[in-house]
């Protein structure tokens, strides 16, 4: 009998923003996929694109990167650099024909605890329509 | 941040972005600093807001690390629900005598996990959002409110009022909850004191004309403030009344400006930032603005202006007459500068009131022995040369509780007061 | 040396115990690797879980830390200063958060608790891959340089000077003053700008702490916060300084803009137009009003926000002299006709309405006028303008006093070029943060203040100087080393192959190049750790202590077990 799907999603959350707005979900109680996995990062401009690739060709269905929103990056410019990094591997997994629809870049803050439970939802069901990783398969 | 010990003690009054930035700076030099706020939490009027103007940057976010990095000094003794009541001596050695009252939670066992509020039977209006929503008895003013830590108010609270309820402390698991507390008197002996008490808004009941409390759909800025803010009582979603969001806004400046005879400063750019909130969340809102004089001052401000008048804002000179029903609706008279009269038909009618000092300015005044002007704000040293001086040699003030400023003249003065009282001690 | 990993599973009182079951987690995870010892507590935080923690560190003598509790932002803090206690590097620890990112949003208790672990599991990988990191500081000079002898640079100076603490003020003019020494009036006193810095240069003289400088440019500035080289030339007798400082206030004031080019105004072409500074020095130098013909004026208009639209910003002051400038006329001249030619009235703050409302009821003029234009009629001037709804009018005037727009002086520009601050859309020296960080540019020891910030009146100007002394003399106190952020970027000279990119990258010019070793080097007192450069790097010799490829990698593999 097979169980429902849960998808498997590595999200990486800078330590100002994202991370802040996901502690605050879980103090205002909001609900949260618990087959999400979190990696705290100082910035997301730390996370360079082999890494997500890496979450990514170990066996995610998902990958999140979550940051602080243009113009509030506690380090200034970095959420700018993994804009264009996303953008980047977004379009080398099209190219590569690895589904790109798995990859998600989302901007929450500190106060945005709600959008934080709004975003990994969404998020988690639209990986939960694809299916699991074909990259899965390979590994197994 | 380990201190050193410089030996300098400083008492801040007022936990707002003045009082943070002041204590931070303080301490890191090395300075012990004690931080009396009369509110149970702290962050002043700034973490109201959603957005600050011009760059709309999320307000809690960009004061969020200052709080932990207060919280987490070593230097900075935070005495929240504090008031100072007296003070005497002299610079380099002042007796402050603070009354600091119970909070009934134990600080140190209190993990704020917020069990506490669910049992409490007592509801009342909730201050921090303006009324708009309720609170218990026992409670946090609002979600990621710091120290996370609740409060009981014994105003309302059944067990203060002699009724034998302890619902709370039967659902805190931690002990944190201790009706014995008492209120505290703390003599501090300090160096130097800043003044930093910021603000409160112009009574919008005082000028009924434009129909505040008594037509619906008029609200205060502020009000307005907590409907758009993300951790608010609608959790962001801007609605009327009715619930149904507004598709016409219009929000009039300078509300009390001809009542205290001074412009506020940050009004026009308050409401310049609201109107833009505004069209992001509602792309199809129609807003007007109506004005006399278009205070933008300094480099950055006009640019936001301009851009929020070229996404379709209509920006109206006029002076308002009379704001009445019209069905659900409300019917704003005006008269543009030439003579004539118009009337502008909207949902919403959000009003920018004029600055005013802090409730208890008067009384804090007397306390410190320093002056007030004609407004209540507390006097400066020398107006036009020294803003964060006073009659009383090492007592400063800074931020709004001086006069009315944005938020990067509040922080510099705050800057100030630490430069003055750090090179005292030379 | 073998690994040792503690691991300590905080209850949380209920709020943890209570949505995932610890037991099943305690299992989960003691059979991990390096695993020597896996506890559970009630409330690790409490006074008797910091002991207990601190003594059972010692007890078992780990090598890591592992603690599964609430957010590491609510008390990775508390359990680095155990760490220390407990004479364990607080770098060997690495927190898992299974309160509010577990316990508090997964309803079910079986999914909360795999969450659990795998979050543990993570936190134990990448732990044992953590370096022992050691706090650094430097030394650091806590004297400063104060470009600009203007009033705000005066101020700074007093401010900051201290026998412990020396300050060079160095102005490119023959004497200190700036702008202000040349105003005969100041709103809204009315007092003499002349005598203020005649009394504030008496300070300043009397301050052996305080070394002035005339006549003399800066001519070079290396080095970074803590650690400034500068050079100074004394113009006159081509005399080189060399000294050291911790930090630089640029106080360079501003310069009026030019409104030769707005040729509806007529400066330069008719003889009485005027600039305001134009004005204030024929006020100054003669204490006498008077048209070029040597006669007093009968009518002056004063024009608002001259080139406001060519800069795209207010210029703040002008209003309030403007209004200055009619009191002085009225008191010179109590007959002579005033007109202010204004669009908006800019007057914040509590003093200012009553001094406009003074001014207005002494007879001087407002009008709200814009497209102003001034011509040449006969011996006087006739000026035109349009009203916001589009009637005309014109005004007859022998004086125009034109008030334009305030903009960076040169110098402003010149140095921040020389410092590497980059500069706004206005044209001023960007701000580290334009909300809460109003003086500090964005290199970091270096403020700038007064109207080299952008246009503000004295006391705002005052105000920063002693604003930018504040965050000075918090900072940099003598004798107190300057300590460094600890998890920094690091660049291994054997993989970095001199690209540079990282360089291109730093938010705070943190790196820089080794033309010798022909490498990447990072400066670990600018580095703030955000690991930006570490991302594109392409060779992988970029790295963020503790936030290593490595590192994070292990929590990758963990949580995709």
């Amino acid at each position: 009998m097979g169980e429902e799907f849960a998808p498997r999603i590595v999200g990486f959350l800078c330590n100002w923003c994202s991370y802040a707005g996901a502690d605050l979900a879980g103090a205002t109680k909001q609900k949260v996929p618990s087959s999400l996995s979190v990696i705290k990062v100082m910035c997301s401009g730390r996370v360079e694109p082999a890494l997500m690739a890496t979450a990514y060709l170990r066996g995610a269905d998902g990958v999140l990167l979550a940051g602080c929103h243009p113009g509030d990056c506690h380090y200034r410019e970095g959420n700018y650099y993994a804009r264009r990094r996303f953008a980047l591997l977004e379009k080398t997994m099209e190219t590569l024909g690895l589904e790109p629809e798995r990859l998600m870049l989302a901007w929450v803050s500190a106060s945005e605890g709600q959008r934080f439970g709004e975003v990994t939802n969404l998020f988690t069901e639209q990986i939960r329509q694809m299916g699991p990783s074909p990259l899965k398969k390979a590994l197994l | 941040m380990e201190s050193n010990g410089n030996g300098t003690s400083v008492l801040v009054i007022g936990a707002g972005v003045a009082g943070i930035e002041a204590s931070l700076l303080l301490a890191n030099s090395g300075a012990k600093v004690y931080l009396a706020e009369k509110a149970s939490y702290f962050g002043g009027n700034v973490i109201k807001w959603e957005e600050v103007f011009p760059n709309m940057e999320c307000a809690t976010c960009m004061i969020a690390p200052k709080q932990q990095e207060l919280l987490q000094n070593e230097n900075i003794e935070l005495l929240t629900l504090s008031q100072v009541e007296a003070v005497q001596g002299s610079v380099g050695d002042f007796t402050v005598k603070v009354k600091k009252k119970a909070r009934y939670v134990d600080l140190e066992n209190c993990i704020g996990c917020n069990e506490c509020f669910e049992p409490c039977p007592v509801e009342v209006d909730n201050e921090f959002e303006e009324g708009l929503s309720k609170r218990k008895a026992i409670y946090i003013p609002c979600a990621g409110a710091l120290p996370n830590a609740p409060v009981i108010d014994t105003d309302n609270c059944l067990r203060f009022k002699g009724e034998d309820c302890q619902l709370c402390q039967e659902a805190c698991m931690f002990e944190a909850i201790d009706y014995t507390q008492q209120d505290e008197e703390l003599e501090l002996k300090v160096g130097a004191i800043v003044v930093a008490t910021g603000f409160k808004t112009f009574d919008l009941t005082q000028t009924p004309q434009y129909g505040y409390k008594k037509l619906n759909n008029v609200y205060s800025i502020v009000e307005v403030e907590r409907i758009c803010a993300s951790n608010g009582p609608t959790e962001g979603q801007i609605i009327l009344q009715n619930g149904e969001a507004p598709k016409s806004v219009a929000i009039i400046h300078c509300v009390g400006r001809e009542e205290k005879g001074y412009c506020s400063s940050v009004c026009c750019m308050a409401s310049i930032k609201q109107a833009h909130f505004l069209k992001n969340k509602l792309p199809t809102v129609k807003v007007s603005q109506l004005y006399s004089d278009l205070c933008v001052p300094g480099r950055i401000y006009q640019k936001f202006y301009e851009e929020v008048k070229k996404s379709g804002v209509d920006f109206i000179r006029a002076t308002v007459s009379e704001v009445t029903q019209q069905g659900i609706g409300l019917a704003i008279k005006y008269k543009t500068e030439d003579g004539e009269e118009s009337t502008l038909n909207v949902d919403m009618l959000i009003l920018a009131p004029a600055i005013e000092p802090e409730i208890g300015s008067s009384k804090l005044a007397e306390v410190l022995a320093i002056p007030q002007d004609e407004y209540g704000f507390f006097s400066e040293e020398e107006p036009d040369l020294d803003s964060v001086g006073t009659s009383r040699e090492g007592i400063f003030i800074a931020g709004c509780a001086q006069s009315p400023k944005d938020i990067p003249d509040t922080v510099a003065e705050a800057e100030a007061t630490v430069g003055k009282i750090l090179s005292l001690s030379r | 040396m073998a690994k040792k990993i503690g691991v300590y599973v905080c209850e949380c009182g209920n709020n943890i115990a209570d949505n995932v079951d610890i037991d099943r987690v305690i299992e989960a995870i003691s059979p991990l690797r390096d695993v020597a010892v896996v506890e559970k507590y009630r409330l690790l935080c409490s006074e008797d879980g910091k002991e207990y923690l601190k003594q059972s560190i010692k007890d078992h003598e780990l090598t890591h830390l592992v603690v599964a509790a609430c957010s590491p932002k609510q008390h990775e803090h508390t359990f680095m200063s155990v760490c220390e206690a407990a004479n364990f590097n607080p770098y060997l620890f690495q927190m898992a958060n299974i309160r509010e990112q577990c316990a508090w949003v997964t309803q079910d208790k079986e999914e909360a608790t795999d969450k659990a672990i795998r979050q543990i599991a993570a936190a134990i990988a990448r732990v044992a891959y953590h370096e022992a990191l050691e706090k650094r500081d430097i030394d650091v000079s806590p004297d400063v340089l104060i470009i600009g002898g203007g009033i705000a640079g005066i101020k700074a100076a007093q401010v900051l000077a201290a026998p412990d603490r020396k300050v060079y003020l160095v102005e490119k003019g023959s004497s200190l003053g700036g702008k202000v020494k040349g105003f005969d009036k100041l709103f809204t006193k009315m007092e003499s700008g002349s005598v203020l810095i005649k009394n504030e240069l008496k300070e300043l003289q009397e301050d052996e702490n305080i070394e002035v400088f005339t006549d003399s440019e800066v001519e070079q500035i290396l080095g970074f916060f803590g650690n400034f080289e500068i050079k100074v030339v004394r113009k006159a007798a081509n005399e080189e300084l060399d000294f050291n400082v911790g930090a630089v206030v640029l106080a360079t004031g501003f310069d009026l803009m030019d409104p030769k080019g707005l040729t509806q105004y007529g400066h330069g072409k008719l003889d009485d137009v005027y600039t305001s500074l134009e004005f204030e020095e024929m006020n100054f130098s003669t204490r006498k009003v008077l048209l070029k013909n040597g006669k007093p004026p009968e009518s002056v208009a004063i024009i608002h926000c001259v080139g406001r639209e060519n800069k795209g910003y207010c210029s703040k002051v002008c209003c309030m002299y403007s209004l200055k400038f009619a009191r002085m006329l009225k008191v010179q001249l109590p007959k002579v006709k005033v007109s202010q030619l204004y669009s908006d009235l800019c007057i914040p703050g509590k003093a200012y309405q009553k001094f406009y409302e003074e001014t207005k009821g002494l007879g001087v003029e407002f009008v709200r006028a814009e497209k102003t234009n001034v011509t040449q009629n006969g011996k006087s001037m006739t000026l035109k303008y349009e009203s916001e709804t589009g009637t005309k009018g014109d005004l007859a005037v022998d004086m125009v006093i034109l008030v334009p727009a305030m903009e960076p002086s040169s110098d402003t520009n010149k140095f921040a070029e020389m410092l590497g601050i980059p500069m706004d859309d206005e044209g001023f020296p960007a701000q580290e943060h334009q909300k809460l960080a109003p003086v500090a540019s964005s290199v970091e020891g270096v403020f700038v203040v007064g109207c080299a910030q952008g246009p503000k009146n004295i006391s705002e100007s005052i105000v920063q100087s002693e604003a930018a002394a504040g965050k000075i003399l918090s900072s940099l106190v003598p004798g107190r080393k300057l300590e460094l952020e600890v998890k920094t970027s690091e660049i291994s000279e054997t993989f970095c192959t001199g690209c540079k990119t990282c360089i291109s990258v730093c938010p705070y010019s943190a790196i820089s190049f080794d033309d010798f070793r022909k490498i990447s080097v990072v400066n670990e007192a600018l580095c703030h750790g955000c690991g930006v450069c570490a991302a594109a790097c392409p060779s992988g010799a970029a790295s963020v202590k503790n936030f290593a490829f490595t590192q994070i990698y292990q929590e990758v593999e963990a949580l995709l077990k």
